[in-house]
């Protein structure tokens, strides 16, 4: 049980003179389950392994509970991780992966045994507690890394990237594993990944990194719906919220031949720009209105692609007088084809606008 | 099936020029030197074992032996303790003089070692320490070193570091870590180095003769030197010392060349 605060966090690498991140800051709660989430190399994992205690800090503190870490080396600062490659010790069997970290504990050797057999039935390792890590599958070896986790009941467990090594099926039903197993057990958790799916399925809160900084913190479905920035529009939801380049009017936008209203928007809020960002997300378009009302425009696009998906089908679509893709979710019984015109209604009061130049999004203020 | 001809002629011809003159030397061995004058090339007629008690006791063989196992088994444990240390250090962390002390240990390997006997020798002379096994002993650690960290830091570089950083989780300090994690999970490169280092130190004889000049001080390749010197006509006593001699080195080999020529081949632990 623990708090985890992290202010102004910075890390440069030797000889580097790039900084990997940059005045990071975070509060994770106690039995929260944050997702640091970005692209490959935005500071995801060093962010991670300072706060292990793996990697030394270049400025700013990490502390847990109040204590500061920073000069604390990380066999003291009892956190358990998971690793990417699991990296359990080859030469012990299960068994004695799960206890060793126990051992260094001077835990009793009883409770040692009862707690190692404990961990192994509830993630179903009974069985092979005597194997070595070469004689299990994927499945396994996550299972033994994580149980390893588990034993040392830590203050904090921290994953990096623990999913990615395993295929599609089996990733689906160890992600539901960890989040019961996190939901059971209720320890502070900071979880890494690039994979939006994982944040938003994981996490109770995500931090969603970019370049070293932080770009948004807030709960998956907050941070879906409102992203500060085309970043965050982009990077969270498959396929990506499309942005598309408007003319702004009075009160309106205009997307090629089509008018916009932007009614939650002042004027003052749009302020001197003269073309945005708009940003509406694939399922906000729609083939046939979910209902009527005046809040849907009619778009008039190509058809450029059709791909079913077989839940649901993506339309690849192109404006008139524009090159730009516009992809929109729609039902499996679409009978569209590739080359035909559609019209295709836009919900706007789904959309958003980001300012193409700083890229962040333009508040509404208007109900 | 018959493609495969040409190889196995290849191996079988390959053995019989590698392992024959062992067979020869091990079968002259329990012949007398006068069955061997008759017929050299005959097998023996009867097995005279009694050959490997006379040659053990009335050769001054048991001290050449015990010497050579005190000289080689010291000078292996420490080029293996030193040398595996030195190795994860330089495999494991990142440090300023982390190249140059590489390159001046890599150096020590391209010395021949007659370039190195006259200084040795004065410097042993110096040290009181010439025509002492525990002389021997530095010379063979300090020659042997070298090659060692080389075989051991390339295959340690290559254990993950996810391996130590784990370690680190759960607990354990630098030194522990080299205990308990890169000395068991290099154990192939380990076994590797001992065996090499073993039978190479057997068989040296250069730094041995010019170092040790007391009969009692004598290693076995020098004892098989001054027995050949004792026993000129007698073909059959120099054969039963040189099985004595060789005997360690093919039980060795005998059970860990599979151990060793995977430490040497394979990479990384998986």
């Amino acid at each position: 049980m623990a708090v985890v605060a992290i202010e102004a966090l910075s890390k440069r690498y030797p000889g580097s003179n790039e900084t990997a991140v940059r005045d990071f800051n975070l509060a994770v709660a106690d039995g929260e389950f944050m997702v640091l989430l970005g692209p490959s190399g935005c500071g995801k994992s060093s962010v991670l392994r300072m706060i292990a205690g793996l990697e030394p800090i270049t400025a700013g503190t990490i502390a847990i509970d109040g204590k500061v870490m920073n000069q604390v080396p990380a066999k003291q600062r009892d956190i358990a991780m998971v690793f990417q490659s699991y990296a359990l010790y080859p030469h012990m069997d299960v068994f004695n992966n799960l206890a060793f970290g126990l051992r260094r504990r001077r835990v009793p050797a009883a409770e040692i045994d009862r707690r190692v057999r404990q961990a192994a039935d509830k993630l179903g390792l009974a069985l092979f507690l005597r194997r070595k890590p070469h004689a299990l599958s994927g499945g396994q070896r996550q299972r033994v890394a994580l149980g390893r986790a588990i034993v040392r009941e830590p203050k904090v467990f921290l994953f990096d990237e623990p999913l990615s090594n395993l295929d599609a099926a089996l990733r689906v039903s160890t992600r539901n594993e960890l989040i019961r197993q996190q939901h059971e057990i209720g320890i502070t958790t900071i979880y890494v990944t690039h994979d939006q799916v994982e944040a938003m399925t994981m996490g109770h809160r995500i931090c969603i990194m970019d370049q070293g900084e932080v770009v948004q913190i807030g709960a998956p479905l907050e941070v879906y719906r409102n992203p500060v920035n085309t970043f965050v529009a982009r990077f969270l939801g498959n396929p990506p919220m499309n942005l598309v380049p408007i003319e702004l009017g009075r009160g309106s936008g205009r997307l090629g031949s089509v008018s916009i209203p932007l009614r939650s928007w002042s004027e003052t809020a749009l302020g001197p720009a003269r073309s945005v960002l708009l940003g509406i997300r694939p399922e906000d378009l729609y083939e046939t209105p979910p209902r009527p009302g005046d809040d849907l425009v009619p778009i008039a696009m190509r058809v450029s692609a059709v791909e079913p998906l077989g839940a649901e089908t993506l339309l690849v679509l192109t404006l008139d007088d524009d090159a730009t893709d516009i992809i929109a979710r729609v039902g499996r019984d679409t009978r569209l084809r590739v080359g035909e015109r559609a019209t295709i209604m836009l919900d706007t009061t789904t959309v958003h606008l980001f300012d193409p130049v700083t890229t962040r999004v333009i508040a509404r203020d208007l109900a | 099936m018959w493609r495969r001809t040409p190889l196995i002629l290849f191996l079988l011809l390959y053995t019989v020029v590698s392992g024959g003159p062992f067979v020869w030397v091990a079968i002259m061995s329990v012949r007398t030197t006068p069955e061997i004058f008759a017929n050299p090339y005959a097998l023996p007629t009867r097995f005279h074992w009694e050959k490997f008690a006379q040659a053990w006791s009335h050769s001054n063989y048991s001290t050449y032996f015990w010497n050579s196992i005190i000289v080689v088994t010291t000078a292996v444990a420490l080029i293996t303790v030193f040398g595996a240390m030195a190795a994860h250090c330089l495999a494991r962390y990142r440090f300023r003089a982390n190249r140059p002390i590489r390159f001046l240990i890599l150096s020590g390997m391209i010395l021949p070692p007659q370039l190195l006997i006259l200084s040795l020798f004065q410097i042993l002379l110096d040290y009181h320490l010439y025509n002492t096994l525990t002389g021997l002993i530095l010379v063979y650690v300090a020659s042997h070193l070298a090659m060692t960290v080389y075989i051991l830091e390339g295959f340690f570089a290559q254990i993950p570091q996810d391996l130590f950083d784990a370690a680190r989780m759960d607990g354990y300090g630098d030194f522990e870590i080299f205990w308990r994690i890169t000395l068991p999970v290099g154990a192939p490169a380990l076994f590797t180095t001992v065996t090499l280092n073993f039978i190479i130190l057997w068989n040296e004889f250069l730094y041995a003769v010019v170092l040790l000049t007391e009969d009692d001080k004598r290693t076995l390749p020098l004892g098989i030197m001054h027995f050949m010197g004792s026993h000129q006509l007698d073909v059959g006593m120099v054969a039963t010392g040189l099985m004595i001699a060789i005997a360690p080195v093919i039980v060795l080999y005998a059970l860990f060349s599979d151990t060793m020529i995977r430490g040497m081949t394979a990479g990384a632990v998986r």
